[in-house]
């Protein structure tokens, strides 16, 4: 079971979140300031952190930067109500792995927390296999099973992505930021469904199971078992 | 209290510090000149005279006495003065008494006080005199009265006060006037600034009709003017349309609620509120997210992002994301560039300016229509071009498009925050770009950028490299 710290001074919006990863099968410690988000973080050890960037006694990212200090390399979500781009640099460069501006959709904070524990290693493979499906990154070939899938340098490019995250739940704002590098929200809302139906029509042909998978409301998933 | 204020006023002090010196210099002028024409006359006189007490000296001694009488004789302004006088000092001929005893008898010529013969209602005047001894042991002296000097001395008096009391008060009243000016169009720019302090916006302050410095300075002033009455407009415009906007999907949301509560029997019903509750705080939230967005460009003078941005691939990507949106629309997107352009600004933020133009052309394009992305590079600036084959943007609604959260009428049912255009508008703004919105039927809205970097100038270096790389490549 994976063990999360959350550091967030408001008490209603930390039930919320203790309650949805509890619900998610998470065990989650939460601390109510900085000073002591530190001295759990120190002495528990969790496998991922949600820090708040304004906290009382100790600002967030203060805290992180003494966590990378003690050459404490657990993945941190940085949590803000300040959007501004150059928050969000500042967020990243004082050591933590992921940002998100509040208001967040809570289905947005798992699949976060559940992208950093599950960091795909950057593998030397030249070839990544789910389920039926195979890409081969240097030849930039994929193909399911005997058949060939014929794929746009974005279409291949969205399903590597999704590959080395099957399983996983990617949001919209996920694949946005990730794989088209958008550093804002497009004024077409769809853009992400109408590009991942294109590869999805690609990869599930008629008659075969489906692989990509909506998941209403909140992104997709590339599940490898039925 | 006007009057101490006039005084105390540093034009009329200045006023009157160069009256003072004028006073001073023009007093010094004429000093001088009296002073060397004085130099002039006096030494003129002596030698006059010691001309003349040499020619009478030398003449034998019996013509000497009648020489005198010749020489006075001549004298019709009565400033010659001549006395023959013998050993024991006894006057023999000429006008004047007596030998006068501060006179060195060494033909030096001095200025001595001279007793007058026959006259001594006129005793001790002043002249200039030279005395010389004759070889029968008699005394020669002559003199001549230097009575020019005080007739220039009064000449110069008047002249002085002729010219300097005038120029003086001339001077004066220059300042008076100079200063009273500024202290009105003081007074003038202090009315108008505080009527705008009390809220009167559209006050500016007054121009005058001459080219002087405060007519410039009240022009710079009146622009910095303009420039923040629009932006108070648009900030107060602002208040009105985001509570107008945040309106509408709040008000979606309070009425699913309130019907949920009531009406739902089951809990799918119930998450089916939930859901509209949730779509409707989204839109709310894209809203004050995309305004957000925009305040935070706007404010970023700062251009930590900037670097070298190639135009050609920002536009190929913008391309790349789209196509598929355009296809499902039936619309046809395509992409010309002439050559590869840099320009130095903000990749993200340009990428975004052009996502948007495009965004918005494939949106208001109706199926079977094209929309087109151009790229044109020519000496020092890159035209981005998209233009489409929608209804475009008419006269009249030029400026209102850009305007915060405008939307045209046709398209109020189109979906959209409607900032797409103020967000372009303040990136290209950001970079000193300038968007240029082409004439309707058509959508037509160019970007015109330049190739050198903003705020420093481009070397010939650069300006070559930068020409050598668009040859090679085109």
């Amino acid at each position: 079971m994976n063990r999360i710290l959350l550091i967030e001074d408001d008490a209603e919006t930390a039930e919320a979140i203790v309650a949805e990863l509890a619900d998610r099968g998470f065990e989650v410690q939460w601390a109510g300031d900085g000073v002591d988000g530190l001295d759990r973080a120190r002495a528990s050890s969790p496998d991922a952190m949600i820090v708040d960037r304004m906290l009382p006694g100790m600002d967030g990212l203060t805290v992180i930067e003494a966590l990378r200090k003690d050459q404490v390399r657990t993945p941190v979500l940085v949590l803000s109500a300040l959007g501004a781009v150059d928050d969000r640099v500042r967020g990243l460069r004082m050591g933590g792995d992921d940002y998100l501006t509040k208001p967040f959709a809570l289905v947005e904070l798992v699949a976060r927390i559940e992208a950093l524990l599950r960091r795909p290693t950057d593998s030397r493979e030249t070839t990544l296999h789910v389920g039926p499906l195979e890409i081969d990154l240097i030849e930039r070939t994929a193909r399911r099973g005997e058949r060939e899938l014929e794929l746009l340098p974005r279409e291949f490019r969205l399903l590597e992505y999704m590959m080395r995250r099957n399983d996983q739940l990617l949001t919209r704002a996920m694949l946005l930021e990730e794989v088209w590098n958008y550093k804002f929200v497009p004024a077409t809302t769809n853009l992400i469904d109408v590009h991942m139906g294109r590869l999805r029509h690609k990869v599930d042909g008629p008659g075969e199971p489906p692989l990509i998978h909506n998941v209403r409301g909140s992104g997709f998933v590339l599940r490898s078992r039925q | 209290m006007r009057q101490i204020r006039l005084i105390r006023s540093s034009t009329f002090l200045w006023a009157l510090a160069v009256a003072a010196a004028f006073a001073l210099f023009v007093v010094g002028l004429f000093a001088f000149i009296y002073w060397k024409l004085d130099d002039y006359l006096v030494s003129r006189s002596d030698r006059m005279i010691t001309t003349q007490i040499h020619f009478v000296a030398d003449l034998p001694p019996a013509r000497r006495i009648s020489a005198i009488a010749d020489h006075l004789a001549q004298d019709s302004r009565g400033v010659q003065y001549a006395g023959l006088f013998d050993a024991a000092g006894t006057r023999l001929a000429g006008n004047i008494d007596n030998v006068p005893p501060e006179l060195g008898l060494d033909g030096v010529v001095r200025s001595v006080r001279l007793d007058l013969f026959k006259k001594p209602a006129v005793h001790g005047l002043v002249v200039r005199a030279v005395g010389t001894r004759l070889d029968g042991g008699d005394v020669l002296v002559m003199g001549r009265n230097v009575d020019e000097t005080h007739e220039i001395s009064s000449v110069v008096g008047q002249a002085l006060a002729l010219g300097l009391l005038p120029a003086f008060s001339l001077c004066l009243l220059a300042g008076a006037w100079l200063s009273v000016r500024a202290e009105r169009r003081v007074e003038q720019v202090n009315q108008r600034v505080q009527r705008i302090v009390a809220g009167e916006l559209r006050e500016r302050l007054p121009k005058g009709n001459t080219d002087d410095s405060f007519a410039r300075l009240a022009g710079i002033v009146n622009g910095m003017l303009d420039e923040m009455e629009t932006m108070i407009n648009a900030l107060a415009g602002v208040g009105n349309d985001i509570a107008h906007d945040l309106r509408t999907p709040l008000t979606r949301v309070r009425l699913a609620l309130e019907r949920g509560r009531t009406h739902a029997a089951t809990l799918e019903e119930l998450q089916e509120t939930a859901d509209k509750a949730i779509a409707g705080i989204d839109q709310s939230l894209a809203i004050v997210t995309a305004l957000l967005r925009l305040t935070e460009i706007e404010n970023n003078r700062r251009m930590a992002g900037f670097g070298d941005v190639a135009l050609d691939e920002i536009l190929r990507e913008v391309c790349d994301v789209y196509e598929p949106i355009a296809e499902d629309k039936r619309v046809a997107l395509g992409v010309v560039i002439d050559r590869k352009v840099q320009v130095w600004g903000d990749r993200d933020l340009l990428f975004e300016a052009v996502a948007n133009l495009v965004d918005n052309a494939i949106k208001f394009t109706p199926s079977g229509g094209r929309v087109e992305l151009g790229l044109e590079a020519e000496d020092d600036t890159a035209l981005v071009r998209v233009s489409d084959t929608g209804p475009g943007i008419s006269e009249q609604e030029r400026e209102a498009v850009l305007r915060r959260f405008y939307r045209s009428d046709k398209m109020r049912n189109t979906p959209g925050v409607g900032l797409g255009l103020s967000l372009v508008a303040a990136i290209v703004k950001l970079h000193g770009f300038r968007l240029i919105i082409g004439p309707a039927p058509g959508g037509r809205i160019e970007i015109l950028a330049w190739t050198g970097r903003a705020g420093r100038p481009i070397t010939r270096r650069s300006r070559r490299l930068l020409h050598a790389d668009a040859s090679q490549i085109g």
